[in-house]
């Protein structure tokens, strides 16, 4: 066991490494501003004073480095400064439309995952039937539409033309929990079609991959009927793989969710980053990369150690 | 009942019959499974569903039956050897093609074909579709049909050229990683999983929160575009010249004319925000063409004939080109196509979101968001361009499907 | 031998086709064949004769890509060709069970091996559980398995391939079958391990009396298990015979041809008197980076125009040894000389003429030639590249270079790799190294891939061109037969040393190191009794890694090991 845990603790290891990297990214790159954030705020016409006023007053009179420790030593807290738009605190800002953001994703995840996953399985024991060619192009035609085309249709026909469903997803606090999956049904659809496909494609190629190897053979030759080939044989030895999938897939669900949030104008964190790049509001920027960043580095931190602890190689050492 | 439901039905049912009858397993198979499925979306959805499924099948089979003849016509005027691999095509790809051709002739004789030009206001906003305009106006009254197809030029040459830039950093780079191994291996290896632990849509949104606005200018891209072609440069000239200093020295003078000369031409094509935007895809999608890239390389490298060219004393760039390249180029151009995907998607999104190719510029994705206050009143216009990017992207899809099954052999 | 008279199975015109280029050919065109109760058939053939095909197709199987188009398979009366697939279902694992070439590949990783050992019985209600179990440990405990009660708990990586290889024959006899389907069981093994896994499939195979089927492509394997032999040519039979018969008076001129193979020698050259060798290894040790030292203290010479077989088992170091002297790998220790002059460790410093010297045929062909490229660059470049031919200078010394490997120039000039037999691709291997005219030639298990008919014309080819270029080759090989048809001098090598070295007349006579001792015994012969007499000499238990095992390391041959 100690394997295991040695190659989980390193790879955590060099998980936070590259988060550190990238937040060095993030940070330095807004300093590739010409003059600097003072500038950018106050535009061309700002007088001497008035500029080195809010420059004090946002510390940027000192270096470079030590405001970046600074700025990490703040983000490790959740404290992301203030807003040089509205003036309000980022962390405060954003939090509530994180959890938001969270929500809508773990709700598509949990249609899509098993769904997906079960027709992957499925469509991989029918390969090369007619189903699986059907489903081969659903699932291309589904993974090739951006989602705001996907999110317009369900609005089109869901919400204007039938009306079933609402087409904005507003929300509010005394909402019962059943009336927060109804009126933000839509959204998750959206992304629920687009993950399940890519989430399809990738089971059955891995499910594929794995039907071809001498002990899946072995166990047919030895009479094992299908269903036994696969749930005992080729299951145990794709989880990997599918953790990999699922995790992908998760990580792109809390990315792909920006456009998604602004087609219903969902009160999510992609909004908010889509409004603060067209306002320039740097602070909200990085704070919402860095987030965005750091749930991308963890899923796929989870799907690493994921394959780790089901490797049977790693689990039963020599 | 209506008349269309009986039609509807007994067509279904006949068919389905007649496929059964000779033996046609998969046709009847999906014919009938449609007939259930029919029965359950007509009980939920009414005759208007089965007349959205009955429309659909027949754009399916009028697809399906431009498609064949397009592969008949390519096959028909297409070399011996080359016939003989269309032949193989599925349909999906000669249709995938077919719509790659059409978009091409779009965008290139985009003056020619639109009625209108693309900024020109001609009536009133959301002008209904008359005979002039095919697909009616837009919020300022400028004509869709006409702005679709100049969209076919812009949107289509940004993904392309965002593409090409981030493929040939990518590529060399791979090559150049999987014949030298080492320390550089390593250092590039570790920059790529760096970039690529950032998404690329959120990656986008901060390069151009930062390039995007007052430093999109001609003097700042073109230093920009200038830096990141003397990168690609510098690896193809390090591969070319290994220890020769003379090689060096002609390599570098060649390199920055031919930078200098490229920024300028890219300066006359297109505007300064929206090279900002091609180098934002290609920074972003290089690390993913690279690793592509090493991992097909990475296969070639550990062949014998590798070791004997090595051991024969030839030098890097003999190797990529004459020994990896060839043996690459099949996944290599799938991975171009399957690129081109993202890069489009990534761009239609920047541009729905307002961020990426700027008015009055004909774009699609921008077409979608300037449009998208029609989709409440149930108008489908928003969804025209939204359907055009999917159905770009649905194309190369289809064709680099075929080429990778084609690529990976017949196997399973 | 017949033990009975009662037929099991009973296969009649068999015809099986395979899936390429978008259609349907025939692979299997038409074989019959007739298993009695407890009959052993070797089942032999070249790559491409169908032996693996038939194999399965013996289980009513067919795998992804081929179908049986034709005749008829009687099993105990059963016809498999027309039964359900559930009904074939239930005969596989309890009535006819199948042993794989690769166990390694072929136990799940993800069970124990007793879990899989157990599967069949269960899902058969043979057996409860525990008596499975109890079974699955006698049967280890028969087969001779290290441990008996405790092996099965392990997982499949834990355990080492010619144990697995038993522990998946103990699996195949866990319902006690019929038949056994034996697919190439030793094939991947080394010939020390390769002993035991016979020894323990004859005994349990006689034991239990199971009919089987023993599908191998190595003649002397095959004699020491079959009762008759069946011999197999591009899916069709060539010929069948009771295997003193078959041996002894074979009819057919491919089968004879077949028993002809290891005739060929190469007479004996003696170092010169007084002569620097041409190449020089001097106490040379090498790891990988990071790894364990892979070779310790390896010296030897190789003289102009003599053969030096380096024999040794898998992970012995004698490819290490190889890439130590192009330069592949630098040593940690020690150096390597060209003509008594010192050569640069890494093939990166070495001049054009130093690199020309010393040329390398590979053991896969299909890795070994690009296969996008036509024959005529694949030899032109060295030509072009170490002496700057050109043009119609270039095209003539392709084709005096096709001429000299005998194929034909006009015909192969403009042609690729893929298009090529084995045998051909290898021969355009070593005329690519000869395009460099060197004077030293590495050849890693060159005929260790091919077919025996085609080795040993490439054997022939090698020492033709030996004779008439003065060349020295460095003949890595596993193979003992080839050693003694090509080599002038043996290395012997085990665990990265040299156990032994010297001209091969005293190497073949007694008495020898152990270990070499041990290898040269493990080498199976043609003569059906040798596995018989061999293991009353050495014990049952004292065969593999056993015997490995045994070698004393006070004995007084290791000292003089390099004398």
């Amino acid at each position: 066991m100690g394997d295991i845990l040695g190659l989980v603790v390193k790879r955590l290891g060099l998980g936070l490494i590259i988060l550190l990297v990238i937040s060095v990214i993030i940070f330095f790159m807004v300093e590739l501003l010409p003059g600097d954030i003072a500038q950018a705020v106050l535009g061309q016409g700002a007088t001497p004073e008035n500029l080195a006023a809010l420059r004090k007053e946002m510390g940027l009179d000192q270096p470079a480095l030590v405001r970046y420790l600074h700025w990490l030593a703040g983000a490790v807290t959740l404290d992301f400064g203030n807003s040089i738009v509205t003036g309000a605190s980022v962390a405060e800002t954003i939090g509530e439309r994180f959890a938001n953001t969270l929500f809508l994703a773990a709700y598509a995840a949990a249609i899509a995952v098993p769904i997906s996953i079960v027709l992957g399985v499925l469509v991989a024991l029918l390969r090369n039937s007619i189903f699986d060619r059907v489903a081969n192009v659903a699932t291309l035609t589904s993974i090739s539409s951006p989602e705001f085309f996907l999110g317009y249709i369900l609005i089109l026909y869901l919400a204007v033309k039938t009306g079933m469903f609402p087409a904005i997803a507003s929300l509010s606090n005394d909402m019962s929990f059943g009336d927060l999956l109804y009126r933000t049904f839509l959204p998750a659809l959206t992304l629920v079609l687009v993950v399940t496909a890519h989430m399809m494609r990738m089971t059955r190629a891995a499910i594929i991959n794995l039907l071809a190897s001498p002990y899946i053979e072995m166990a047919r030759l030895k009479g094992a009927p299908p269903w036994k080939v696969i749930v005992k044989h080729a299951l145990p030895n794709a989880w990997a793989p599918i953790i990999n999938v699922v995790a992908l897939n998760l990580a792109y669900l809390i990315t792909g969710v920006v456009l998604v949030e602004v087609v219903f104008v969902y009160p999510g964190i992609g909004q908010a980053l889509v409004d603060a790049v067209s306002k320039r509001d740097f602070p909200v920027v990085q704070a919402c990369c860095l987030i965005f960043a750091a749930t991308f580095i963890l899923l796929n931190l989870a799907a690493d150690v994921g394959s780790i602890l089901t490797n049977p190689r790693l689990r039963h050492p020599k | 009942m209506s008349l269309f439901v009986i039609a509807y039905y007994t067509l279904l049912l006949g068919a389905s019959c007649l496929a059964a009858y000779f033996n046609k397993r998969s046709a009847f198979l999906l014919l009938f499974s449609l007939t259930l499925v029919s029965f359950v979306l007509g009980i939920i959805g009414g005759v208007s569903a089965l007349r959205i499924v009955a429309i659909l099948a027949g754009l399916l089979a009028l697809s399906a039956m431009v498609s064949y003849a397009f592969r008949e016509f390519l096959i028909a005027i297409a070399s011996k050897n080359l016939a003989k691999e269309l032949r193989t095509a599925p349909l999906t790809a000669a249709f995938g093609m077919f719509v790659i051709f059409t978009v091409a002739v779009a965008g290139i004789f985009a003056p020619l074909i639109a009625p209108h030009g693309e900024a020109e206001v001609i009536t009133s906003a959301f002008a209904p579709a008359d005979a002039n305009m095919l697909l009616g106006a837009d919020q300022l009254g400028r004509d869709i049909f006409s702005r679709l197809v100049y969209g076919a030029r812009n949107t289509v040459a940004l993904a392309l050229a965002g593409t090409v830039m981030a493929f040939l950093l990518g590529a060399l780079a791979g090559l150049m990683a999987a014949t030298s191994g080492g320390w550089f291996d390593q250092f590039l290896a570790r920059t790529s999983d760096v970039i690529m632990s950032i998404p690329s849509l959120i990656f986008a949104l901060l390069m151009l929160s930062i390039f995007g606005g007052d430093l999109a200018n001609d003097t700042t891209s073109f230093w920009l575009l200038s830096a990141f072609t003397g990168i690609t440069g510098l690896l193809l000239v390090s591969a070319i010249a290994e220890r020769s200093v003379i090689a060096w020295v002609i390599g570098l003078a060649v390199l920055a004319g031919v930078a200098a000369l490229f920024g300028g031409l890219m300066l006359t094509i297109f505007n300064p925000s929206e090279i900002i935007l091609i180098l934002v895809v290609a920074v972003i999608y290089s690390p993913r063409v690279f690793r592509l890239t090493r991992a097909v390389a990475g296969n070639v490298v550990v062949m014998d004939y590798i070791e004997a060219a090595k051991l024969r004393g030839e030098r890097k760039w003999y190797l990529i080109r004459r020994e990896i390249l060839p043996n690459s180029t099949a996944p290599l151009i799938a991975e171009f196509g399957l690129e081109f995907c993202f890069v489009f998607l990534l761009i239609a999104g920047l541009s729905f979101l307002g961020l990426g190719i700027q008015p009055p510029t004909a774009d699609w994705g921008s077409m979608v968001r300037e449009n998208a206050t029609l989709i409440s009143f149930g108008d489908i216009t928003p969804l025209i361009p939204a359907a055009a990017i999917a159905l770009l992207t649905v194309a190369v899809n289809f064709v680099v499907d075929w080429m990778l099954y084609r690529s990976s052999g017949l196997k399973v | 031998m017949i033990k009975s008279k009662d037929v099991l199975l009973k296969i009649r015109d068999l015809k099986i086709q395979g899936y390429s280029d978008e259609t349907w050919v025939d692979i299997i065109k038409g074989v019959d064949l007739t298993l009695h109760r407890g009959e052993v058939m070797g089942l032999i053939g070249e790559s491409g004769a169908g032996k693996s095909t038939i194999g399965a197709a013996c289980m009513g199987y067919a795998r992804d890509g081929t179908r049986i188009s034709n005749g008829s398979i009687e099993f105990d009366g059963m016809e498999l060709t027309t039964a359900s697939e559930s009904e074939r279902r239930m005969l596989r694992g309890s009535r006819i069970a199948y042993v794989a070439q690769s166990a390694a590949a072929s136990f799940n990783p993800a069970h124990k091996i007793i879990d899989q050992h157990t599967e069949a019985p269960l899902q058969y209600r043979l057996k409860k559980r525990l008596e499975a179990q109890e079974d699955a440990m006698d049967l280890y405990e028969r087969l001779r398995l290290p441990n008996p009660k405790e092996i099965g708990f392990r997982y499949p990586h834990q355990v080492s391939g010619g144990q697995l290889q038993r522990a998946m024959t103990a699996m195949a006899m866990s319902c006690r079958p019929d038949l056994i389907i034996f697919d190439e069981p030793t094939t991947a093994l080394d010939v020390t391990t390769q002993i035991e896994v016979l020894a323990a499939i004859r005994d349990i195979v006689d034991q239990f009396n199971t009919a089987a089927i023993y599908i191998t492509h190595d003649l002397a394997v095959v004699a020491q298990m079959a009762d008759t032999i069946k011999v197999l040519l591009k899916g069709r039979e060539v010929e069948e015979a009771p295997t003193k018969q078959m041996l002894d008076n074979p009819q057919e001129e491919y089968t004879k041809s077949l028993w002809a193979v290891r005739s060929f020698q190469s007479p004996q050259r003696h170092r010169p008197k007084d002569g620097v060798p041409l190449i020089s290894v001097r106490n040379v040790d090498a790891s990988y980076t990071g790894g364990a030292k892979v070779l310790d203290d390896v010296s030897f010479d190789i003289y102009e125009g003599m053969t030096v077989a380096v024999v040794g088992e898998s992970g012995s170091g004698k490819s290490t040894t190889a890439r130590v002297i192009t330069g592949l790998l630098p040593p940690s220790k020690g150096e390597v000389l060209f003509k008594g002059k010192p050569f640069p460790p890494s093939y990166k410093d070495r001049t054009k003429d130093q690199l020309r010297q010393c040329q390398m045929i590979y053991q896969m062909a299909d890795t070994a030639l690009n296969p996008k490229v036509r024959i005529s660059e694949i030899i032109g470049r060295p030509a072009a590249f170490y002496s700057g031919l050109k043009g119609v200078a270039l095209k003539n010394r392709v084709d005096e270079l096709l001429d000299l490997i005998e194929l034909e120039p006009s015909k192969y000039y403009n042609r690729y790799p893929p298009e090529l037999s084995g045998g051909q691709k290898q021969r355009i291997g070593i005329a690519r190294a000869l395009a460099a005219e060197p004077t030293f030639i590495v050849c890693d298990e060159v005929t260790s891939a091919l077919d025996q008919l085609v080795a040993e014309g490439i054997l022939r080819l090698l020492d033709r061109l030996q004779n008439e270029l003065g060349l020295a080759y460095m003949f890595i090989t596993h193979d003992l037969a080839t050693v003694r048809s090509i080599a002038d001098e043996v290395v012997v090598m085990q665990h990265g040393k040299v156990v032994e070295q010297g001209p091969k007349d005293e190497m073949f006579t007694p008495p020898h190191h152990p270990y070499t001792d041990l290898l040269l015994s493990s080498v199976p012969e043609m003569d059906p009794n040798w596995l018989t007499t061999l293991l009353e000499e050495r014990g049952v238990d004292n065969v593999g890694d056993a015997a490995a095992a045994r070698i004393d390391p006070n004995d007084p041959k290791l000292s003089d090991a390099n004398a």
